[in-house]
């Protein structure tokens, strides 16, 4: 190519105070693959450098070969945490780009609000269970994932998946909730609050968690907004920015929810914000149930972009065109460009999206939350001891499938 | 280098933003690359606290090629209840940049805008003037080529030059673009062939 790398310039200064330190990226708490340069002075960091990149897997130069709905299949992979949230935040931005927003089914909104709210809540038990084991208490972890099992499950019910659902689709959804879905989930509704009372009850009295947390990695608002963080790390530092009340989708302005907020900015504050938030969670999963009795359509009655019936194939002429054009090449979306976010577990997921007019995504770009929440360890980290560092990307909560994509 | 992305239809369809009135909520503005850098202050004090995002799209064949697009959002100062928070107000700043120019970097305003001025570097190859410490981010230190371009191959130069197995090139064939690369065109002109030479 034309362009060549530039000779990297000499990252970390050596001095004969300082030394350099290399941590990760194979390191239990680095959450994936994460490599900081460590520039120390005893035990206290001076200057961090966080290396991205191991776990690039080209995600957005992949989904310009595929077809818009095979695209949110690697989409999905970003954040594997919370799929739901990327597959969701892509399927309304290709739906603004068709202009179909508002043709998309009552029931289908519900069940994406419903699915958005549990991949939060199975996306917080993870962090929460490892940021426990960062700090050392390992029973966090079993709850966490005892109660992350039991959305896991639901998941696998509506798509077949436990790790990668792929339930959304570009006009709907995949198909409506499989019988008995709605009892399990009253049972997880009902067992939720006793649940969360354990969570809670593990660690945010803890002296030892208060002690390695309280005053750790403070961000202050304006440096919160500097360095572009966005989601719980954004409210935990007094900023009450959050996407679902900012610019609300799938109906959210027509739920009763809280946005929790804190003003100390530091990882308990982050920490508590969090726990809150998974409590607001479980408020919308309930308004969304009561909305679930009525049945409905859950895929929009769009013969171009949705899939006929099964049932229909065989007996109509119309429906086995329509099935084998959507298979073989796809729908195709009029040209032009389009930002949408929405309020995934880490912050402000967006996709600026651009379209030609062909079957194939022309360009996505993805606003990943977690590249520029984890930006700010390097305002936060100097001044720190190196144990505390754990600390701070556990409570910043990235995930490097994200952050490299 | 092999293209095996370049977009079917020539002329118009190459420029997308401009085909189609604004559907999103945004305010969207065009800006010279001269005068990016002083419309961005002027944004930054007039409020935009946030620069949401910062991405390139490559509209190879289009004159100027690249894109440069910021996301910015304009938040109340500390606003620490949703009410406060109203609706921000999103302003999206188009930027088309020739190849081999290079942009006025923007992470003395926005610190959030290092990495992000990194990775369209690594990805693109759009330089950004001052940035302290532009090097590759996503991809390694050593690597040859800016992957998120159009003439990128899809599976890397390397694979691109390899042959291909007999069944990679018939696949996707109806739906315009197969992976081999090859048109519609060239596979229709070596079926004739092949039924020319049967016959």
């Amino acid at each position: 190519m034309t362009l060549s790398a530039t000779p990297p310039p000499e990252v970390i200064s050596r001095s004969d105070t300082t030394m350099v330190l290399s941590m990760g990226p194979q390191h239990p708490s680095t959450h994936g693959v994460l490599q900081i340069v460590l520039e120390i002075d005893s035990e206290n960091v001076v200057k961090a450098d966080p290396e991205i990149g191991y776990l690039h897997t080209g995600i957005e130069k992949s989904a310009e070969g595929l077809f818009w709905t095979q695209a949110q299949t690697v989409i999905e992979r970003m954040d594997y945490l919370a799929p739901s949230s990327n597959a969701l935040c892509y399927a309304l931005a290709v739906e603004k780009l068709l202009g179909i927003t508002d043709k998309i089914p009552q029931r289908a909104q519900t069940i994406r609000v419903l699915t958005g709210e549990l991949t939060r809540i199975a996306s917080h038990c993870v962090w929460l269970g490892t940021h426990g084991i960062d700090l050392g208490a390992i029973s966090v972890f079993f709850y966490c994932f005892d109660l992350r099992e039991n959305i896991l499950d639901l998941q696998e019910a509506t798509g077949g998946a436990r790790m990668h659902p792929n339930y959304m689709r570009v006009g709907g959804l995949n198909g409506d909730l499989p019988d008995g879905l709605l009892a399990r989930l009253d049972a997880l509704i009902e067992k939720f609050p006793r649940r969360m009372r354990e969570l809670r009850g593990l660690l945010q009295a803890n002296p030892i968690f208060q002690d390695r947390t309280i005053d750790i990695g403070t961000l202050s608002p304006e440096e919160a907004v500097q360095w572009n963080v966005t989601g719980p790390s954004l409210r935990a530092s007094g900023i009450a920015y959050d996407v679902r009340k900012a610019f609300p989708y799938c109906g959210y302005e027509t739920y009763d929810f809280d946005v929790p907020t804190r003003s100390e900015g530091d990882a308990y504050a982050r920490f508590l914000v969090r726990l809150d938030e998974m409590d607001q969670s479980i408020r919308i999963i309930e308004q969304a149930r009561r909305r679930l009795d009525t049945p409905g359509p859950v895929m929009i009655d769009d013969p171009k972009v949705a899939l006929p019936p099964k049932e229909t194939i065989a007996l109509s002429m119309e429906a086995l065109i329509h099935h084998f054009k959507l298979i073989s090449e796809g729908f195709r979306v009029p040209p032009g460009d389009v930002y949408h976010s929405v309020e995934s577990p880490r912050g402000e997921l967006g996709y600026y999206i651009v379209s030609n007019g062909e079957n194939k995504p022309y360009r996505i770009r993805t606003r990943p939350p977690s590249l520029y929440n984890l930006q700010a360890l390097k305002g936060i980290a100097p001044g720190n001891l190196i144990a505390d560092l754990v600390v701070m990307i556990g409570s910043l909560d990235p995930v490097f499938g994200e952050v490299d994509r | 280098m092999p293209s095996t992305q370049v977009p079917p239809i020539a002329g118009a369809a190459i420029d997308p933003p401009s085909l189609r009135p604004p559907i999103d909520d945004a305010v969207i503005e065009r800006v010279a690359p001269s005068d990016l850098r002083s419309r961005l202050e002027a944004l930054k004090t007039d409020g935009y606290a946030m620069l949401l995002d910062l991405g390139a799209v490559d509209y190879l064949g289009r004159s100027p090629r690249f894109d440069v697009v910021y996301h910015l959002l304009r938040l109340a100062p500390r606003p620490a209840t949703v009410a406060e928070v109203g609706t921000p107000v999103r302003v999206r700043i188009l930027c088309g940049l020739e190849e081999d120019r290079s942009l006025p970097t923007v992470s003395d305003l926005w610190k959030s805008a290092d990495w992000a001025e990194r990775e369209v570097f690594d990805l693109f190859g759009i330089r950004f003037d001052g940035h302290p410490d532009l090097r590759r981010i996503q991809m390694p230190d050593d690597w040859v080529g800016h992957p998120l371009r159009k003439d990128y191959p899809m599976r890397g130069p390397a694979l691109e030059r390899a042959p291909r197995p007999a069944f990679a090139n018939k696949t996707n064939v109806v739906a315009g673009s197969p992976p081999s690369g090859r048109t519609l065109e060239a596979l229709q002109e070596q079926i004739k062939r092949v039924r020319e030479g049967g016959s």
